[in-house]
């Protein structure tokens, strides 16, 4: 489980460090203007990550998970001669590491080696072959081989696990315009646009078609549009560079390594040792929500609530417009009966997402949980069914109609709950309750 | 027994190679023949650990006859000191007489054209019409216009000319006649807004590194028109080209869309390319996005660096080949004819082996004679340690040469093609003609604080071949922009003179087309800038001929 997470934790991190890039171009001064740090102080970061490494390595020998993490102490500081050596040595001792192929796959491109790569993504995907994102790294090395045919194949393989992939269906329609199947390339770039609005790519590549199809009129329109949408990118590209701080950078990579061993101690149950590496990596990358929602866990875990809910409002404060995490703060505050809190947080979930059901719901559990504005609470249940019609909502629906003494909706609400989770026990016994109430 | 099996073995070895790797089996030889040339030329780049940027994109070269004596010469541009570097003896650009036989001597002093500045760019054009060919070099800092005076030296006539160009970091340098009034104009690319006041240096996981070119302004292009009498008028904004800024680098100028002017393309650096279309009295648009040059398939844009420009394909439709910055492949863009081009990179493996290099000089050029041309790319990083932060780098690589299948694909034979291919260096400009004479072309490189490379084509002489040199008369003098249509049975095959091409450099003056076992050229077309056009018929192969603007008639040297 951990083994995905190295990947996944490189990813997020690199969406946090966008988010927290493009919020703060232009309130930064160049690096022209700053001393620069000394080689120094990064090769002492370095050096401090090879020994956790070395101590994971001591402390988990029967783990492959070590290892990986060495590799990826090696991959951040440029050695990849290093970080494929460990690991391979992880493969060897677990040949089931689909996400190690992956990263493999990924370093080989990186090389130039897409044969290598095909072998490395087609491990991968032997052992998981829903991996999310590996189909379309295997398509990108094929055709750059020129095996289009293939590229294809894995494509569409690609958009069946991730019907959401604007990228799968981009490179589908690289790989259509290449086979001069215009029409084709057409429809997929436009499935790209229709997933992701400003993919300004996708509209590069339907003015390629559309001039290819001879419709200079369109090609004009979509040229335009991409235009537009590069210039507003090159924009936050150049506010970017502007901002590079290699030192700053240099420690967000670390504290991934801290994320990483935390993790593992937490997994064998070392909360303590877990804490304290976690609070580190929170320390070099106060900007990584990844940090805070480990230690929520870990907390949450302990049955710390109070820290919990800290570090929620601390993931917040990173990331103050996301519904998510206003939800669990609501939450924490609700089991920590800070109804205060708790409003306030379903309110502000309510004002980011007014088209997720997530914000009316619990709301309307609050005011539940409190007895107060119950017949508010039952307008908030049913705006969250008429969102979406899953079984939780139904639930709270149902609760409450039966604290406004309507039996019947309550009744109708629960079942619907229930045929759509059977084995809830929670949704059982409440409609066992309001069978006996009937 | 044991006979007999090798004989099976060799019968197998060549029905494969018959039947399977036809168009492979005339292989390329490339041998490094640069000790023995007597050149000492050693490129210094003026850095002193500051890693100004200007220092990582030098510098370019030019082939080309300075002396009229028939035989090619070799003219390396050299950095030059920079803030805070120690030096004794100033370095300078040198010009080497070719003597034949392989052998060059220096004659930079005798010849006055040791220019002391930074220099980037070069080109040689004969903008004075006079019969000799004369040198720009585009520097940072003041530019350098060197007329030739027809007796083996030159005179520095920048400023009488007016084109020095302010203190701008330079970068290609093209002649071409933008007008048809039969003098060659000039266009002056530039990198970007780079000052000491101004320089930053990055790292990477704590290594210094140098800046990239979007932490520098970008700045627009020059254009001067030539007057004709020795001096020139910078028309920047009203011909339209000044109002793109860019990061200029490598540029060749061609007529694109087969409408009988001269346009130009400027590779940028990490931006989208230009093509500036002329409508044929020297205005121009820019229309690299609507024609497909701006950026790659994806619709990137790529750290752009050298361009040159041939019929790959033999459609009669003039491509482009670019080269590019590391993790991106160097771009083939096929003309197709309806002012579109298109990206066929991967379809036609003309990006095979560079993904992990920087890539610099290139060339389209017929190396074993057979009909298409194949492809040479210069490489070596930017940076002069990355693998100090990123060991997917390295800091000196080897060239790599593609060989055209002649079925619109290429294949890497850079392990195959001699030991001119193996040595690792931080190569930037590169050149290409027939040093020797002997009917192939050889090549030229320039490397980045080392000796230059000199590979002489050893490639076995089993095909028949023809160099066009083009003699205007009422056109610019060399021919500058003329287009050439070489038919020998089958094979018609195209091809422009440009002056300036490929990564800041300057070469292929005279035309060379490659002819396969083809032994008669039937036809050759010179469409002269202006549209004139002069047919010549029934040519000998194996020659260089002098096609004079007018005649009709051959000349053979």
């Amino acid at each position: 489980m951990w083994a995905l997470a190295g990947v996944v934790i490189v990813c997020a991190a690199t969406a946090v460090l966008i988010v927290t890039f493009q919020s703060s171009i232009f309130n930064s001064t160049s690096p022209a203007h700053k001393p620069l740090r000394t080689e120094q102080e990064i090769a002492g970061l370095k050096k401090e990550q090879l020994q956790l490494a070395e101590e994971l390595i001591k402390e988990f020998p029967g783990s492959e998970d070590s290892l990986v993490v060495m590799g990826n102490v090696w991959n951040r500081y440029g050695d990849a001669a290093a970080a494929l050596k460990f690991w391979q040595k992880a493969v060897a001792m677990n040949p089931n590491r689909a996400d190690v192929y992956e990263i493999m796959g990924w370093l080989a491109i990186k090389k130039g080696q897409f044969e290598d790569a095909i072998v490395q993504y087609q491990k991968a995907l032997a052992i998981q072959p829903r991996l999310p994102g590996a189909h379309s790294n295997l398509a990108h090395a094929l055709m750059i081989l020129g095996r289009l045919d293939e590229a294809m194949e894995a494509l569409e393989k690609e958009i069946q696990i991730s019907p959401n992939s604007s990228f799968a269906y981009f490179l589908l329609g690289q790989a259509y315009l290449q086979q001069k199947e215009y029409e084709k390339a057409k429809e997929n770039y436009e499935a790209a646009i229709k997933i992701d609005p400003g993919y300004e790519n996708a509209y590069y590549g339907l003015a390629t078609v559309c001039a290819q199809l001879g419709d200079s009129d369109m090609a004009k329109a979509y040229s335009e549009k991409f235009k537009k949408l590069r210039a507003e990118e090159r924009k936050d590209l150049r506010g970017r560079k502007l901002q590079y701080d290699d030192f700053v950078e240099t420690q967000k990579s670390a504290a991934l390594t801290y994320i990483e061993a935390g993790r593992m101690y937490r997994d064998d149950g070392k909360l303590q040792k877990a804490e304290e590496l976690l609070k580190r990596a929170a320390g070099l990358d106060p900007e990584n929500i990844i940090s805070f929602q480990e230690l929520a866990s870990l907390y949450q875990k302990q049955g710390q609530l109070s820290k919990t809910l800290e570090m929620h409002k601390k993931i917040s404060e990173i990331v103050p417009d996301n519904p998510i995490c206003h939800t669990n703060i609501g939450i924490f505050s609700l089991q920590l009966k800070q109804y205060d809190g708790a409003e306030q947080a379903f309110r502000k979930v309510i004002a980011l997402a007014p088209k997720r059901p997530e914000g009316y719901r619990e709301l309307a559990r609050l005011y539940l949980e409190m007895g107060t504005k119950l017949q508010q609470a039952r307008q908030l249940a049913e705006k969250a069914v008429e969102l979406e019609q899953v079984a939780a909502n139904y639930f709270v629906l149902s609760l409450a109609c039966y604290k406004n003494g309507d039996t019947a909706n309550a009744s109708s609400a629960i079942k619907r709950a229930v045929d759509l989770e059977p084995g809830n026990p929670e949704y059982l016994h409440l409609y066992e309750l309001i069978q006996v109430r009937n | 027994m044991r006979p007999s099996v090798l004989l099976l073995c060799a019968f197998a070895a060549l029905c494969l190679c018959h039947f399977v790797a036809l168009p492979l089996c005339g292989s390329i030889v490339l041998t490094d023949v640069t000790k023995k040339t007597g050149i000492t030329f050693i490129h210094t780049d003026g850095s002193s650990g500051q890693h100004y940027i200007v220092e990582s994109v030098a510098s370019g070269l030019a082939l080309f006859d300075y002396d009229g004596d028939g035989d090619v010469d070799i003219y390396f541009l050299n950095g030059a000191p920079l803030k805070g570097t120690k030096s004794g003896k100033a370095p300078k650009n040198e010009l080497y007489r070719n003597e034949g036989n392989w052998k060059f001597t220096n004659v930079t002093d005798q010849a006055g054209v040791g220019d002391t500045g930074f220099a980037l760019g070069v080109a040689a054009g004969d903008y004075d019409n006079d019969g000799d060919q004369d040198i720009y070099v585009n520097n940072y800092g003041p530019n350098v216009l060197y007329r030739n005076n027809g007796d083996g030296t030159f005179t520095d006539v920048t400023a009488q000319a007016g084109v020095a160009n302010g203190n701008k970091v330079g970068a290609a340098v093209l002649f071409f006649d933008m007008d048809s009034d039969g003098d060659l104009d000039l266009f002056v690319a530039n990198y970007l807004d780079f000052t000491y006041e101004n320089h930053l240096m990055r790292t990477s996981k704590g290594i210094p590194k140098y800046a990239g070119p979007m932490d520098f302004p970008p700045m627009s292009n020059n254009l001067f028109r030539n007057n004709g009498d020795g001096t020139f008028t910078d028309v920047s904004i009203e011909s339209g080209v000044g109002k793109h800024k860019g990061w200029g680098m490598g540029g060749v100028c061609a007529d694109y869309d087969n409408d009988g002017d001269t346009d130009v393309y400027v590779a940028n650096d990490a931006y989208a390319n230009f093509l500036f279309q002329n409508d044929g009295t020297g205005k121009f648009e820019e229309v690299g996005l609507i024609t497909g040059l701006a950026y790659d398939l994806h619709g990137d844009e790529q750290g752009s660096m050298g361009v040159d420009c041939g019929d790959y394909n033999n459609d009669g439709l003039l491509d482009f080949y670019q080269t590019s910055y590391a993790q991106e492949l160097a771009t083939l863009y096929k003309n197709l004819g309806n002012g579109i081009f298109e990206d066929v990179t991967m379809a036609t493996g003309a990006g095979a082996g560079m993904f992990p290099y920087v890539t610099w000089g290139c060339g389209l050029v017929d190396f074993d004679n057979d009909g298409d041309r194949d492809i040479f790319v210069v490489c070596g990083h930017l940076e002069d340690n990355v693998e100090l932060y990123d060991t997917t780098g390295e800091t000196f690589n080897r060239n790599i040469l593609l060989m055209n299948t002649g079925n619109g694909k290429f294949v890497d034979v850079s392990d195959k093609s001699g030991d001119g291919m193996k040595p690792k260096h931080r190569g930037r400009g590169t050149g290409f003609d027939d040093l020797d004479n002997d009917g192939d072309v050889d090549v030229v490189i320039l490397n980045s604080r080392d000796a230059p490379t000199i590979l002489r084509n050893d490639t076995p002489h089993e095909n028949h071949w023809l160099q066009v040199q083009l003699r205007g008369v009422k056109t610019n003098r060399d021919g500058v922009g003329a287009r050439v249509k070489v038919t020998a049975s089958d094979l018609v095959q195209i091809d422009e003179v440009h002056s300036g091409r490929g990564y800041q450099s300057h070469y292929g003056t005279r035309l060379h087309f490659g002819l396969g076992k083809r032994n008669r050229v039937d036809r050759i077309e010179v469409r002269w800038v202006g549209g004139a056009i002069d047919v010549y018929q029934n040519i000998a192969v194996d020659q260089l001929v002098v096609l004079t603007e007018g005649t009709s008639k051959t000349t053979r040297r």
